[in-house]
């Protein structure tokens, strides 16, 4: 046995390296191809390039990253592989003060949609805190149907607001579809120190992420202020989803099926699951995108319901799996 | 030197532990013995800062144990808990390596050091060989064995374990209690296994419905009085070993 297979670790810089590499070869693939083709040639003074495909592709790796990262960081901090914002109905709530946003007139704001998304989906998450916990331990099952049944409850309410405001309909369906069809700069500038900062803060309590799964006391026992961590992580990772929702809406089961797919080949260790899972996520969402809108040009799918048609039979299967042990 | 400063802990409206008041001395192997739901998990989350107790405090070499920042409550005293979290599929040498968290600066990796530590403290509780192995393919035994080497990686001067030993074979639960002879740690252990106590144990804490019945050395608490009046059971010494009569 090699000494080096036992030892768990930070990420190893080469496969950091590796992954940054395919990533940024697939964004310079993947923004070739859309409703319009580009060949290299084409690109420098094609204002479709720059204006719009380049925007949705960076989007596109931004939003992947991001839904990623707080899929891991979920499953951390409420000690269950199920749980990502999508399943837990963050993402739903996000959606829900965002179209809310769009009926009180709040775009014109820069942040308005943004901070109403943030306020709904920070709500959600603590709704979910108070109901799903029961001493300090989360039941999978009680976590799960909070989860789902928040979801319907809220896209209840969004159906609710679009019958009554209809003339807005189109522009809230698209929230809770999920898609980076209007992407532009202005939401890439928006989400970015967004992303960084909070991306910025999982990692930096990544081997905390680590102590939390052997359960709350005894992370506490090993110096780990939980507490603390569990806020302000929660409070990153609400934001970053917010953010994200309010720029292209609901993209479900991205941050459980990112997050498993790493575990499964590097561990456990969030050390490395993290910083894998955002560059992964990063890709992972970009492609899905690039087949959303290629497969039936002109018109485009919702990206949401591609990764949905990926991750909820991933989802199912991991329910499957985990009977057993529950 | 820990001192328990007439600690009341009340949950909701009934009382766990009622105004005990007891210090506990270093270098020492502290038993702490009841019946069941006596307070004796409560005493351990107490001293380990887990839970503030509704009256009184817990000092650990004269300062109060909720004063301490979390890391250096970690580097003062480690816990070893009677459940253990195995949702997530770490190996045990990852588990174990938790344990020298206290030690680690944020964003650095382990250093030489930290396994080494890591390797002593599982050859020491003989689970070197389950390194690799993950929570659900070891037995229940193993696993605590493992958990008692996280908690040693954390080079604690005070140990605190509920019930340790009880999933463990004979030959392992003598080989538990001789390491923590040999440790020297300050530690504090809820057993429940009398004559093992006797043979290991140097002082006794004595519960009875939440309040400490018997202070002092290990031998001139577990007398068969204190055990009938304390679990309703009869019995009697015989070649320095409890006997039970029934």
């Amino acid at each position: 046995m090699s000494n080096k297979s036992y030892k768990s670790g930070k990420a190893n810089g080469w496969v950091m390296l590796g992954l940054s590499v395919l990533l940024a070869a697939t964004m310079a693939v993947c923004s070739l191809f859309g409703a319009v083709d580009f060949t290299w040639d084409e690109i420098q003074d094609s204002q479709i390039f720059w204006q719009l495909r380049l925007p949705r592709v960076i989007m596109g790796a931004l939003v992947g990253a991001v839904l990623s990262v707080c899929g891991a960081a979920y499953q951390s901090i409420f000690r269950n592989p199920l749980t990502d914002p999508y399943v837990l109905g963050v993402s739903s709530g996000a959606s829900l003060g965002a179209a809310v946003a769009i009926l009180l007139g709040l775009e014109a704001f820069l942040w308005g949609v943004g901070g109403m998304a943030l306020a709904a989906a920070l709500l959600t998450v603590l709704l979910i805190y108070k109901i799903a916990s029961i001493g300090n331990r989360m039941h999978t099952t009680t976590l799960l149907l909070t989860g789902v049944c928040l979801t319907l409850l809220i896209s209840a309410v969004i159906s609710f607001l679009m019958v009554l405001n209809q003339e807005k309909m189109d522009s809230i369906i698209f929230w809770t579809m999920g898609s980076f069809g209007s992407s532009s700069w202005t939401d890439v500038w928006m989400l970015l120190p967004v992303a960084a900062v909070g991306m910025g803060v999982v990692l930096w309590y990544s081997r905390d992420l680590n102590l939390l799964l052997a359960g709350s006391e005894a992370a506490q026992s090993m110096g780990c202020e939980v507490e603390k961590v569990k806020r302000v992580l929660l409070v990153a990772t609400t934001l970053m989803v917010a953010f994200a929702v309010s720029s292209c809406g609901v993209i479900g089961f991205v941050g459980l099926i990112v997050p498993h797919a790493v575990r499964l080949v590097a561990g456990p260790d969030n050390r490395r699951v993290v910083p894998y899972a955002m560059l992964c996520g990063a890709i992972f969402v970009l492609l899905c995108d690039t087949l959303a809108r290629t497969v039936l040009r002109p018109s485009e799918l919702p990206v949401g319901s591609l990764t949905s048609m990926v991750g909820a039979p991933l989802f199912i299967y991991l329910l499957y799996k985990n009977k057993k042990s529950y | 030197m820990i001192t328990l400063d007439h600690i009341t802990v009340d949950f909701g409206k009934r009382r766990i532990l009622d105004n005990i008041g007891a210090t506990i001395a270093d270098g020492r192997i502290t038993a702490v013995m009841g019946p069941n739901g006596c307070g004796k998990t409560t005493l351990l989350r107490c001293i380990g800062g887990l839970l503030e107790p509704t009256a009184g405090q817990v000092l650990i070499d004269g300062r109060r144990v909720q004063d301490f920042a979390a890391r250096a409550l970690a580097q003062k005293v480690a816990f070893v808990r009677q459940q253990v979290h195995t949702d997530f599929e770490f190996s045990a040498f990852e588990n174990v390596l938790m344990g020298r968290n206290p030690y680690q600066k944020r964003l650095q990796n382990e250093s030489q050091a930290d396994w080494d530590i890591v390797e002593q403290c599982m050859r020491q509780t003989g689970t070197w060989h389950l390194r690799l192995a993950k929570p659900h393919e070891m037995s229940g035994g193993e696993l605590q064995r493992v958990m008692i080497a996280r908690a040693l990686a954390q080079q604690t001067p005070v140990l605190l374990m509920d019930e340790p030993v009880s999933n463990l074979d004979i030959a392992h639960q003598l080989e538990i209690m001789r390491l923590l002879r040999e440790t020297g740690k300050s530690v504090v252990i809820v057993i429940h296994d009398l004559n093992l106590a006797l043979q290991f144990c140097d002082d006794l804490l004595l519960f009875h419905e939440g309040r400490l019945l018997y202070n002092g050395s290990m031998a001139g608490g577990l007398t068969p009085e204190n055990i009938g009046m304390v679990y309703g059971v009869k019995s009697h010494m015989a070649e320095g070993r409890i006997i039970f009569d029934y």
